[in-house]
């Protein structure tokens, strides 16, 4: 019976790839039970929602304009 | 993925990496047009030395490595006394302390936001999000950025930051619990 630190592992983990079909059993079976980690899950996909929005609402990317100059600048260098 | 000195291509540079540049910057200044100009400055700096590119290292490390020199420059210019060391992750080992006990039973039990959909509409959650990120240990910050923000595959991962993929797991697993409690802790919803 995994308890919730190793259960918590395999869930974060589960957010990337395929479980082996053991693990993904005996954390299924821990999520059945545990009211916890069964939050915990639920936290992860809103913390997975949240980083993709941040992209945007975070702006965590270049505009177009400040693209366009930084560009600029490497080409001047390269050429100059 | 461009490796190898024949393949330096700097405007694929900008094109790769310029937004994980710029997100990892916009962390630490919080101020858009510094952090712009530290890209800008980063890549310029990266052309002057593109011959001390070495193979061991992917142009994502080497160039995070110059944008670090660049930031600890900008902080010495604002008179804040950071050192490169504060920007490379010390060793935190394994240690999972703060959220488990030794019968690995959560300290703080978890439970969830009442509306999160709710959330993303707000400016305050996204003002704690930023600082939660922004409280995040280097390496956290580095992976989780290009992971979960600019979309990268752990396959990736693993090359880019040379880690294995068990590091990868332990340093997602933590940065997800540290975020998480983060945000419970500064966002009421």
């Amino acid at each position: 019976m995994l308890n919730c630190k190793q259960a918590s592992q395999l869930a974060s983990r589960a957010m990337d790839e395929k479980l082996p079909l053991w693990k993904n059993m005996a954390l299924q079976m821990h999520l059945l039970l545990c009211r916890s980690c069964t939050n915990f899950t639920r936290q992860l996909h809103f913390l997975r929602k949240a980083a993709h929005r941040s992209k945007t609402d975070l702006d965590f990317q270049l505009t177009d304009e400040a693209r366009q100059r930084i560009a600029n600048a490497l080409k001047d260098k390269q050429n100059g | 993925m461009i490796e190898g000195n024949n393949d330096l291509n700097i405007q694929t540079w900008l094109e790769e990496h310029g937004d994980y540049l710029f997100s990892y910057a916009l962390l630490r200044v919080k101020d858009t047009h510094l952090a712009e100009d530290l890209v800008q400055e980063t890549l310029l700096a990266a052309i002057t030395a593109k011959n001390t590119f070495s193979n061991q290292s992917t142009i994502r490390t080497w160039l995070i490595g110059i944008l670090k020199h660049k930031l600890v420059d900008q902080f010495r210019r604002q008179g804040r006394e950071v050192a490169i060391g504060d920007l490379i992750d010390q060793d935190e080992g394994d240690n999972l302390d703060n959220f488990f006990n030794a019968n690995g039973r959560w300290t703080d039990t978890p439970d969830t936001f009442n509306n999160p959909d709710l959330a993303f509409q707000q400016k305050e959650f996204w003002k704690v999000f930023q600082q939660c990120l922004t409280g995040l240990k280097p390496k956290q910050v580095e992976v989780f950025l290009a992971k979960e923000i600019h979309g990268m595959s752990n396959e990736d991962i693993c090359k880019n930051f040379a880690l294995s993929q068990t590091n990868v797991w332990v340093i997602m697993h933590r940065t997800r619990l540290s975020l998480i409690k983060c945000l419970k802790i500064n966002w009421i919803d």
